[in-house]
């Protein structure tokens, strides 16, 4: 059917943009016929039910393979993987919309602020907000990062020592939970971590513990250690200093990941049509998505459990960013391995047909 | 078989027919019960032809509106009959049961 000048055949042929295009070339004619023939005499618009059905068979449409009933898992599978790492991508970015971390006069105000009446020894400033064995990430450091040290790129913090002589420990923790209070800090509940000795045969409490005070007070988060016993250099408690997620984060990560979703959806819909047999690379293709599923999944499964568990065990008054939970970069190897299967599917993919498409197939044979 | 896809052979079943000419008759088998929708209905009619059940008939114009019409294929014939003697021997059991209990509840 041409473009008429009827608004509701128009609207009804623009919604059909979720089907792809040799299916539309082939039956758009025929479903705005049975739009308007089902539609209410008078009406000029589609209604939400009706939209809401073409853009999710549209969407069903572009996935080609009309017979078969996993289709639909396998590109939910993909959807939702690559909307995972674009969003992860795209808090990465959000991250650095963060105010550099405090200098070393605003970490010994805080302390000065805390811990009234203690001595100041060292203050280690951060060199990033996110840094990689304490230095910025660069390019040179790439392949150390690729290969098994991933998990050493991590949220950096302004770490203050505080050396002078201990009171009671007790005293020490609730000085800090008191003026912290006072100032504006929001503070989480204690937790303690047991100390342990470790030799060669394993590790063994010691009976000791650390007890760590977390709070937060705008964008700043505070990590107060009490350890059992003075470091060499006669530290007793250190105070780090690290960014509270930037608001622009939970957006950033929606935006992310619906459009990476959108985009894993159409490229999985565009290869599975242009594969659908016979194409000379069509067995190729499949195993190399297995793979890309297999390598991009993997470092989901083993690490979003281990960091919900850790999230329960201690408080947090900052949540690890999203690619952490993602397994990324601490197994980043197998993301780029996964990434480089998905190139060459989808230039395998690109290669010529033997046949037409499906659904040009289906317009011959429909027309013939 | 789906609700769906067994009133689309069943409509079929009585010759073919073009996509309103399926919804209404699946509204009317299913005595209004089901209503398909067009992008339902498409999606549907793509994996039945894919399956070799429906196929194209003919094509018509009426008032300047494509009439693509299907018909059922005698695979797609098995399938419903088949369909069909496996809702039979369910609805036999359950009405046997029903009986059975009947005259206990009465």
């Amino acid at each position: 059917m041409p473009p008429t000048g009827d608004p509701l055949a128009r609207r009804y042929r623009r919604l059909l943009i979720g089907y792809p295009r040799d299916w539309r070339r082939a039956r758009a004619d025929e479903v705005v016929a049975v739009l308007l023939d089902t539609a209410t005499p008078g009406r000029t618009r589609p209604t939400t039910r009706e939209a809401v059905n073409l853009l999710r068979h549209g969407l069903r449409a572009r996935l080609g393979r009309p017979a078969s009933r996993t289709v639909v898992a396998w590109a939910t599978l993909a959807a939702v993987i690559c909307g995972l790492f674009t969003a992860a991508l795209a808090t990465w970015a959000a991250w650095h919309t963060a105010r550099p971390l405090p200098d070393r006069a605003a970490a010994r105000a805080v302390v000065a602020e805390v811990l009234p009446g203690h001595e100041v020894g060292g203050i280690d400033p951060a060199a990033a907000l996110f840094t990689f064995y304490s230095q910025p990430l660069r390019a040179r450091n790439l392949d150390s990062l690729l290969l098994g040290d991933g998990g050493e790129y991590q949220q950096a913090s302004v770490t203050v020592a505080v050396t002078s002589a201990p009171t009671q420990r007790q005293e020490v923790l609730a000085l800090a939970r008191r003026r912290l209070d006072e100032t504006g800090w929001r503070t989480y509940p204690t937790h303690v971590r047991p100390d342990v000795t470790c030799r060669v045969d394993g590790c063994t409490p010691t009976g000791a513990v650390t007890e760590i005070v977390t709070a937060r007070r705008g964008d700043t988060a505070l990590t107060l250690t009490v350890a059992p016993r003075p470091s060499i250099d006669d530290t007793y408690v250190t105070v780090g200093l690290s960014r509270a997620t930037p608001t622009a984060v939970p957006f950033a990560a929606v935006a992310g990941g619906l459009l990476g979703a959108a985009a894993g959806w159409l490229l999985f819909g565009w290869v599975s049509r242009r594969t659908e047999r016979p194409h000379p690379a069509a067995g190729t293709v499949t195993v190399l998505y297995a793979a890309t599923m297999l390598l991009w999944w993997a470092p989901v499964l083993l690490a979003a459990p281990s960091l919900f568990r850790h999230h329960l065990g201690e408080p947090h008054p900052v949540w690890h960013p999203l690619w952490e939970w993602l397994g990324q970069p601490a197994l980043s190897l197998f993301f780029v391995v996964g990434a480089g299967c998905a190139l060459c599917g989808l230039a395998l993919a690109a290669l010529p047909r033997r046949g037409p498409l499906p659904y040009a197939a289906d317009q011959h044979e429909l027309l013939g | 078989m789906r609700e769906p896809t067994f009133l689309i052979l069943t409509a079929l079943a009585g010759g073919p027919r073009h996509g309103y000419g399926i919804i209404g008759e699946v509204n009317a088998l299913s005595a209004g019960r089901v209503t398909l929708l067009p992008g339902t209905l498409y999606t549907a009619l793509d994996r039945l032809v894919a399956q070799g059940h429906v196929a194209h008939d003919r094509d018509e114009h009426v008032d300047g509106r494509l009439r693509r019409y299907y018909r059922l294929t005698p695979p797609g014939q098995q399938a419903l009959e088949t369909e069909t003697a496996r809702l039979r021997q369910l609805a036999t059991a359950a009405e046997t049961r029903l009986r059975a209990l009947r005259p206990r509840t009465a």
